[in-house]
């Protein structure tokens, strides 16, 4: 019993030291595809990602800003949701602390990371900031429910909320013919790029519009954990796409299905990679309206799905 | 849709290739007529000091310590490579160069000093003759820009008494 | 252990912040072009970043006025260490050409320490790179001071193409030189 327990929080420790070690390499990967494929130009090396993140962990720490304590916390807050998320998704095993949470669990602690940035503008007080979040505020309440939609979906199709069937293709085992599924993954694919905030949908944060948004007054140490979890929600979000969407192949034999998974992450990866390339930034009211539209439909496919399709 | 039109354009810039230019790890060549540091060459300076009479940002200081030495000192912070010095010398001292390279990081390591020597009269013996017999007692030289503080002095003719140098316009700042 | 990781790793990934104090934007579009792919200087790690806090570099151009050296002040203040200053073209080095005009207080390093220079007008994108280079450890600078000196003190009396050599004896001969 006791080493059921173990392995569990030993297998979820796992899951987060992965996510730590690869997100800055498939950040790197998409700067340097940018660059090469995209821009004609030599990028930077691969692993320039991991060089920042060291650079930005060696410099001065300026606490500036309304409420110090809050920004502290508020940093703190946004990488350990992300990783706490990375502990429910199954990254080519089974998801490691099934048994500690459930479907509705993993809703509330997007939204949570989501709030982080929140909280991180509202800390730091400064007029951009304040601008930054209210965008932030009003893309959150468009697309967070995107993906409870999805959710709900998969538990109404297996009557269940547990981690391990609703992260398993659960929204294509309806009763007839799944429809609701197949207008899901249209809605999903088409809101992913705003969910792992890049360009086009990189509203709120980093932009050079409002001077860097919420981030603006955060500097050093703080900076680094934010870029961090700003990298590890592209490897997260990617593992619950294939997880409620394509999870064909992941129960294969153990190097096979971790390797297939991420190929499929990588795949991903190219995707918003080449999206982040190509578009220009929205402004948020166009956003919104896109967001609405995508929100009318996923209503539409919740309909559909609570009567069996 | 517009995402087509965009992956079309991507595809287009592939055939592109790598446009970027190797450059620290690879010189390249510069235009013929390209203008770079000026370089001053002092066996060809006669000391009239026309260039630094015509430099549009004061960048080139003439100095007398006694009569027969002048000391020309081009400092390279301001000059913009206009050229006019390299046009105006009447002895084609000051050449242009193709040097662009002059970042560093101390300012000082751009500046040119020359010292030259001034030809005497054979007559008097003097370089430079004042207005009357009294003032050719007096008189030490005709330039005495600020080497010290690399000042130029908006005077170009007088005599030394005590202290020549001229004070900057002062301009505080608040705060 | 990790202190020493962090600052070798200073080196290799410069965020830069561009703070222009009253340039006439030569210098400007000189920089933008060195962020552009045809020089592309993010190869060596270098981004363009919105906000003074992130940034490990500040590029000044543009002479120091009156009017915008307290806003420069609180940029460098607002920089955490460790941080350089490069000082971008004639104005930012010296004062430019507008030195002694009634705005300019005079060059950036009036007001803020400065550590490259980088003379030009406008500097070369080229030219930028390899200060940057230099900054980083890449190559080596090409300026020293230099000092000419005509003639050594004292005057030789006699001009050498009037002393003939015959053996042990130096012979002087006048010949008519004007």
């Amino acid at each position: 019993m006791d080493l059921n327990i173990i392995l569990l929080i030993l297998g979820g420790l796992a899951n987060v030291f992965i996510v730590l070690l690869v997100a800055p390499f498939f950040q790197g990967l998409l700067r340097v595809i940018t660059a090469r494929v995209i821009q004609s130009r030599q990028g930077p090396p691969i692993w320039q990602a991991y060089y920042d993140t060291f650079k930005l962990l060696g410099k001065e720490d300026i606490e500036s800003g309304e409420a110090p304590v809050m920004q502290r916390f508020a940093t703190y807050l946004s990488l350990a949701s992300i990783l706490t998320v990375g502990c429910l998704v199954p990254m080519g095993f089974r998801a490691p602390m099934n048994g500690a949470g459930d479907a509705i669990l993993l809703i509330y602690l997007l939204t949570l990371s989501g709030i982080c940035m929140l909280l991180a503008g509202l800390a730091a007080g400064s007029t951009y900031s304040l601008v930054g979040i209210s965008r932030e505020m009003m893309t959150m309440l468009t697309l967070e429910p995107l993906f409870a939609i999805t959710i709900v979906i998969a538990a109404l199709n297996t009557q269940s909320f547990r981690l391990d069937t609703v992260l398993n293709g659960a929204v294509y085992q309806s009763a007839g013919f799944p429809v609701s599924g197949i207008i899901m993954l249209g809605v999903m694919l088409l809101a992913f790029q705003a969910f792992v905030a890049r360009v086009p949908f990189d509203i709120s944060e980093a932009e050079t519009e409002i001077m860097e948004g919420p981030l603006m007054e955060y500097s050093g140490p703080k900076l680094a954990i934010f870029k961090y979890a700003q990298m590890a929600k592209l490897i997260v979000f990617s593992g619950l796409f294939i997880g409620l969407f394509v999870p064909w192949g992941s129960d294969l034999v153990f190097p096979f299905g971790w390797i297939l998974f991420w190929v499929k992450v990588f795949i991903l990866v190219i995707m918003v990679t080449v999206l982040a390339a190509t578009h220009a930034r929205y402004r948020i009211d166009q956003a919104i309206r896109y967001f609405a539209a995508l929100l009318a439909v996923g209503v539409v496919a919740l309909i559909l799905a609570s009567n069996g399709f | 849709m517009s995402v087509m039109s965009k992956l079309k354009e991507t595809l287009i810039c592939l055939g592109a290739g790598k446009a970027t230019l190797p450059y620290p790890f690879k010189a390249e060549p510069v235009p013929a007529n390209f203008r770079g540091r000026p370089i001053f060459d002092s066996t060809k300076c006669i000391g009239c000091a026309g260039c630094a009479n015509n430099c549009p940002a004061r960048e080139i200081l003439v100095y007398d310590p006694c009569q027969e030495v002048r000391v020309i000192k081009y400092l390279g912070r301001r000059c913009t490579y206009c050229g006019r010095c390299a046009d105006l010398c009447p002895e084609k001292a000051i050449t242009m160069s193709h040097e662009f390279e002059n970042g560093t990081n101390a300012v000082t390591d751009i500046s040119q000093t020359l010292d030259i020597f001034m030809s005497t009269c054979q007559r008097c013996g003097r370089c430079f003759k004042g207005a009357e017999l009294m003032d050719d007692l007096k008189m030490k030289g005709y330039r005495f820009d600020d080497l010290q503080n690399d000042r130029w002095v908006f005077r170009s003719q007088a005599y030394l008494e005590g202290d020549q140098v001229v004070d900057d316009i002062k301009i505080e700042f608040e705060g | 252990m990790l202190k020493n990781l962090c600052q070798k790793m200073f080196g290799r990934s410069l965020w830069v912040y561009h703070a222009n104090s009253g340039g006439c934007n030569g210098c400007d579009i000189e920089v933008l072009n060195v962020l552009t792919p045809y020089y592309d200087v993010e190869r060596f790690g270098i981004k363009l970043v919105g906000s003074p806090r992130h940034a490990d570099v500040m590029l000044c151009q543009g002479p120091a006025m009156r009017s915008t050296s307290k806003a420069l002040k609180r940029a460098y203040e607002a920089m955490p260490s460790p941080k350089l200053v490069f000082a971008i073209g004639s104005c930012a080095c010296g004062g430019g050409i507008w030195f002694d005009s009634y705005s300019v207080i005079g060059p950036v390093e009036k007001i803020i320490p400065v550590n490259y220079y980088i003379p030009g007008c406008p500097p070369r994108p080229k030219a930028i790179i390899y200060a940057v280079a230099v900054a980083v450890g890449l190559v080596d600078k090409k300026t020293a001071p230099v000092k000419f000196k005509q003639m050594e003190f004292p005057v030789p009396q006699y001009h050498p193409d009037e002393l003939k050599g015959e053996g042990d004896l130096v012979v002087y001969e006048k010949t008519e030189h004007i």
